[in-house]
């Protein structure tokens, strides 16, 4: 076995509150699979056999129990459980299963939407017995509208700056905007090594790493570092030219007191064939100079940057939405699933899919949208570019367009919705005459006044136990629990 | 065809007639107006001391050809159909040698106007005069007189035009650049430049000279302009060829403190929001371009130029069409002028060139060398990347490494230049004499050079003659220059603080790749503590001079201790260095350790108040006592002195009698500190003076006694 896969599946989706306030982002729905059965088919794909999902309690005991829930892998998982309020980080998390690490890993976000070719990366690392290789790919431009948000997305976000060489392949430099005030600091010597450096910023970290066994060890003797990316890769990154690292020397005494040491050892099991190797071989990485392949580094840092192809990251409402709309073309399925049951005076758009156990009845019209599992659509109902989670009821001539609904929400007689998100279990009742939502509002079932009101804002989450609106809302979820097998 | 002007105040005339021809051209034919040069034959500065004393730089031989031949020869080859060489210094040499060059045969496809005048100081001069005289009236090339390059700059040409016709005059200057990797030898050190640029633009954000950096800033303000791919180039060789537009002599005059490319490069991106105009850079693989400026760099074009790097520009291809340049091309890039004649079992290995009627005699051995024309060289000599010019002597038994050996020298029997060594013109060297590396002669006395150094720019031949008769009732000395030796040696480094320039060697800066070191934070914060040690130095000095009370100097140690953020520990460490240093500090290191003892004892009582506020734990004592035995480490002339300073303290109650025998008993950490101890039998005689003590060895004490 080369490589361990190591499956991150336990954070809240704390940028996508609004969706994730009752479904646990590993479970989300998107094109009628979890979300986390993405990254898991990425795996399965290249041939991974068992991962290590690390994940919460709370989304144990769904996979485990609900039918909806179907992650339809033929992987073995080995699902490890951290606590949820601990506040683990990535790297912590990583840290957590240091026991069953038993050879390099490759490290997953449950997040990553992609059909990246994973060779790519994982050739990286072992044609350069590197320490830590990643996959990057260029940032895409949300083009949907997406509900809460008013006009465009402010671009006023860090940018994070990457640092490549020549080839485009060995990461060199890496700084988020906001910790570089004064300005890009580069050290000569590294310029003198890599004498071309391309410094990008349009780029997005898919959050998948291959790394060298010893960097977990590592981790476990350096309990400050919490997260993989905001901490331990630029700490990798930097460290590949200090010196303290590169000379054999130093390598030695680290060997000896590693423990009190901070110093990243890095050693693999054919470590002295491969140094032989190097040295026997006229391979060399650069050109230019007389000095040894790799400038006798031991350290190095790897990117795969993507140029085209599909690679999100599904960690905002924005990424959701297109995540949605891109998820069709990553699997061959039927669009329709077989047991649903679907009017033949319908009309539904090949761009679209429809769950397992659907109603969709007379006249309808669905467009670019995807229907959960069990929802019933009835007549006349017109659906555009909206993404309905599970069992969700849509009433007779009821017009849905850029929104999304979440879970068991009922959407009352002719409402006229259009880019909302409207929250689980949520009733939107007609009331006198049809409702008409507002435009790119957010309805949930937390909302102080039993009519859906009106948010030009997201709502920010109560600090306060929520009324009884909540309350129903959690009875549902809770019942639902209860009637599942 | 030739124009020869002459600058000064009467340029009015010039520019009336410069404009009128503007006039007549019109837009559509602006496309077939002449491709224009600025050359500018001067460097500006004194890197080729004292041989540029005798001859213009421009004119130095490189493989047997004057540079600003190539130059000129470069030029045209790209299309340049006008040329302005401006001249300074020896202006009447450059243009006598261009009067008798292929440039100004009628045939000559480019036109070169000479323009003279002594009071250019720089490249910004030179501009604000084509500003002046409105000369360049589209795109022109700016390069130096000592560029070699076979570059065509055609493409880049086309791309500065497209790029200005797009976006009307925003991009004033394209920079030529060759790619070559960092190290390389023929990338001059001096010049090294790091450019941060717009991957698809081209367009130069950030213009760094990378000399004596360790790490290297890039404003985030260059960053933001839209596009998300930047490069950061450390590759790049400058070739000084810059295309630039009218607007470029504009700039400099409107700018009167550019002095050179670089300021203005460093100006127009600085005020880029201001101004609006941009500069862009062209990259060429495979082309050949350097500028000669200083000595390391000849001896590498001229090599490059021998080794065919800058085909077409090749020795026997006799492109400057003067009769008996030709010489003829072997193997191992051996080339021979006419009339060569070679002594029996010389061997030229390879990268050879000579000049026509040279003889050189039997069994020499010769390599990587150029020698010039009417050259004589002697038996058994070996030259190894020497390069020697016309009318050479070279006797037997001669020894040259990586030398340069100017016109007219001589270098009798049995001498050896060892390298980066040169002769100036006529210098007699040996016999029997060694040059040690680095040595500079020249006929020229190095004071003279200094007492004419106002009225260097104002260049005449015959103040030259004037200060030669000065300097020849100067004695030669034979101990430097041989027994018939003729000529003075120059110091490399003058103490000449204004100059930096000259404070460089001539062969320019040691190739050393910078240690690179991952331990900068230590390094400020070593500094900083260097700091605290000398503002506490200037506060026990203050409270000496003007009596201040203890207290008060105890109140400011401890507001310096919070400025510079020190630990006790330090304080007091940094503290008892400098009272211990003190007397060595007002008055020199010469002291004898009885006068030593003799002023730091009192200054001890004055001060004792100050150490006793700062000493108090018994770890404080151990800590002063280290400080102690760290400082006579050092002093080691001193050690002696060392139990008397401890005794003092003992008996002034600074440190305590516990801690001093603690102190000695623990072990030493290091030999040298074992072998302090050991002198410091004291220790063991003030104990027993004390206190009875266990210790039975005593047969140090006689000699601690003193």
């Amino acid at each position: 076995m080369e490589l361990q896969a190591v499956l991150m599946a336990a954070g809240g989706g704390s940028r996508m509150m609004d969706l994730t306030y009752n479904t646990p982002k590993p479970l989300l729905p998107v094109g009628n699979k979890p979300l986390i059965w993405y990254p898991l088919n990425l795996l399965e794909r290249v041939g991974f056999e068992e991962v290590i999902v690390i994940t919460t309690k709370e989304v144990q005991k769904m996979i485990s129990t609900d039918p909806k829930v179907k992650l339809d892998v033929k992987m073995k998982l080995d699902l490890v459980c951290i606590q949820e309020d601990a506040d683990m980080g990535t790297a912590d998390a990583l840290r957590h299963i240091q026991q069953k690490v038993k050879t390099d890993v490759l490290v997953v976000s449950c997040d990553l939407i992609t059909d990246a070719a994973l060779h790519e990366v994982v050739d990286l690392f072992r044609a350069h017995n590197a320490t830590l290789s990643m996959l990057m790919s260029k940032a895409h431009e949300f083009t949907e509208t997406v509900p809460g948000q008013k006009g465009k997305k402010k671009t006023g976000e860090q940018r994070d700056f990457v640092g490549v060489d020549g080839t485009g392949k060995r990461l060199l430099f890496m700084a988020n905007e906001a910790d570089l005030d004064e300005g890009v600091v580069i050290r000569k010597s590294i310029m003198r090594k890599h004498p071309r450096m391309h410094i990008k910023t349009g780029l997005v970290d898919a959050h998948l790493y291959c790394l060298k066994k010893s960097v977990v060890d590592f981790l476990a003797d350096n309990k400050s570092i919490s997260s993989i990316r905001g901490e331990l890769v630029p700490y990798l990154v930097r460290k590949q030219f200090s010196k303290s690292t590169n000379s054999p020397k130093v390598i030695d005494e680290t060997h000896q007191n590693l423990k009190k040491n901070d110093k990243i050892q890095i050693s693999s099991r054919d470590e002295e064939l491969l140094h032989l190797t190097q040295e026997r071989s006229c391979w060399n990485d650069h050109r230019g100079d007389m000095s040894d392949a790799y400038h006798g580094g031991r350290l190095r840092c790897y990117v795969h940057i993507m140029d085209e192809g599909i690679c999100y990251r599904v960690n905002t409402l924005a990424a959701y939405i297109e995540a949605n709309r891109l998820a069709p073309k990553l699997f061959d399925e039927p669009a329709v699933h077989p047991s649903a049951v679907v009017s033949e005076r319908c009309l539904i758009g090949a761009d679209s899919i429809i769950g397992a156990s659907c109603q969709i009845s007379d006249k309808t019209s669905i467009k670019r949208s995807t229907i959960g599992v069990s929802t019933t659509v009835r007549e006349k109902v017109k659906v555009t570019n909206s993404i309905i989670m599970h069992g969700v009821t849509i009433e007779e001539g009821c017009n849905i367009q850029g929104s999304v609904i979440c879970s068991n929400a009922v959407i009352g007689r002719g409402a006229d919705i259009k880019y909302c998100l409207v929250g689980s279990a949520q009733r939107i009742e007609p009331d006198g005459e049809n409702p008409k939502l507002q435009a790119r509002s957010l309805y949930f079932p937390y909302t102080q006044s039993p009519q859906p009101s009106i948010h030009p804002h997201p709502p920010p989450l109560p600090p306060t136990p929520p009324n009884s609106y909540k309350l129903k809302a959690q009875h549902s979820k809770r019942a639902q629990f209860k009637d599942s097998p | 065809m030739l124009q020869i002007y002459t600058s000064g105040a009467t340029s009015g005339s010039f520019r009336g007639g410069k404009q009128k021809k503007g006039n007549v051209t019109s837009e559509q034919e602006e496309e077939e107006q002449p491709l224009q040069a600025v050359l500018v034959a001067d460097s500006f500065n004194r890197r080729f001391f004292p041989i540029s004393k005798d001859q213009p730089r421009a004119l130095l031989p490189l493989g047997n050809v004057a540079m600003i031949d190539y130059t000129l020869e470069f030029l045209t080859s790209t299309g340049v159909q006008e040329t302005f060489v401006f001249c300074c210094w020896m202006s009447n040499k450059i243009k006598d040698h261009l009067l008798k060059s292929k440039w100004c045969r009628p045939t000559s496809p480019n036109v070169v106007h000479i323009i003279t005048s002594d009071l250019y100081r720089s490249l910004g001069d030179v501009l604000r005069d084509v500003d002046a005289k409105n000369l360049v009236r589209n795109d022109f090339i700016l390069v130096y007189g000592d560029v070699v390059s076979n570059i065509d700059v055609s493409q880049a040409l086309q791309e500065h035009r497209h790029r200005r016709k797009v976006d009307k005059n925003i991009s004033v200057m394209t920079m030529v650049f060759k790619e070559s990797s960092p190290g390389h030898k023929t990338r001059c050190e001096e010049d090294d430049v790091i450019v941060a640029m717009d991957s698809k633009s081209k367009r130069v954000l950030h213009y760094q000279k990378t000399q004596g950096l360790k790490k290297l800033q890039f404003p985030m303000n260059i960053f933001q302009h839209g596009s998300d791919e930047f490069e950061i180039r450390h590759d790049l060789l400058d070739c000084h060829i810059s295309i630039c537009s009218p607007q470029v002599a504009e700039l400099f005059t409107d700018n009167f403190d550019y002095q050179t490319r670089n300021d203005f490069v460093r100006g127009i991106l600085v005020n880029e929001e201001i101004l609006g105009n941009q500069i862009h850079l062209y990259v060429t693989q495979d082309g050949y371009g350097a500028r000669v400026s200083n000595l390391q760099m000849y001896d590498s074009v001229s090599l490059d130029m021998v080794r065919r790097w800058v085909y077409p520009l090749t020795p026997e291809a006799n492109f400057t069409d003067q009769q008996g340049q030709g010489c003829t091309h072997s193997r191992h890039n051996v080339y021979r002028g006419a009339e060569v004649s070679l002594g029996h079992g010389s061997q030229m290995e390879e990268n050879v060139l000579i000049g026509r009627d040279t003889s050189i005699g039997a069994n020499c051995h010769i390599s990587n060398s150029v020698i010039g024309n009417n050259c004589t060289i002697g038996d058994n000599v070996v030259l190894d990347r020497a390069h020697m010019w016309n009318n050479v002597h070279v006797s037997s038994n001669v020894e040259i490494h990586q030398s340069v050996v100017c016109d007219g020298a001589v270098v009798k029997e049995a001498v050896r230049l060892n390298k980066q060594c040169v002769l100036a013109y006529n210098v007699v060297i040996g016999p029997n004499l060694s040059l040690p590396e680095g040595t500079v002669v020249s006929m020229h006395h190095p004071e003279e050079e200094e007492e004419d150094d106002d009225d260097e720019f104002l260049s005449d031949d015959q103040e030259v003659g004037h200060s030669k008769d000065k300097t020849r009732q100067k004695a030669f000395n034979p101990a430097e220059v041989g027994p018939e030796g003729k000529g003075y040696i120059w110091k490399a480094s003058m103490n000449d603080t204004e100059d930096e320039e000259l404070a460089q060697c001539l062969w320019g800066l040691v190739l050393n790749p910078d240690p690179e070191s991952d331990s900068e934070s230590e390094a400020s914060e070593e500094s900083q503590d260097r700091t605290f040690q000398l503002e506490v130095l200037g506060t026990l000095q203050r409270g000496l001079e003007e009596n201040i009370v203890c207290d008060n100097l105890v109140l400011e140690i401890n507001s310096l201790k919070y400025a510079y953020n020190i630990t006790l520990k330090e304080v007091m460490q940094i503290l008892t260095r400098v009272v211990l240093e003190y007397p060595f500090q007002q008055q020199g290191t010469q002291l004898t350790t009885l006068q030593y003892t003799g002023s730091l004892l009192p200054l001890l009582k004055t001060w004792s108040p100050v150490f006793k506020n700062y000493i108090k734990r018994a770890q404080d004592h151990l800590d002063c006592l280290s400080a102690v035995e760290e400082l006579f480490l050092e002093q080691d002339t001193h050690q002696t002195a060392m139990v008397k300073v401890l005794m003092k303290m003992y008996q002034l109650e600074i440190l305590e009698e516990e801690a001093i025998l603690k102190w000695f008993s623990t072990g030493a950490t290091n030999d040298k500190s074992r072998q302090l101890r050991k002198n410091q039998g004291v220790m063991r005689r003030m104990s027993l003076w004390r206190k009875e003590s266990e210790e039975d060895e005593s047969s140090e004490e006689g000699e601690c006694g003193r």
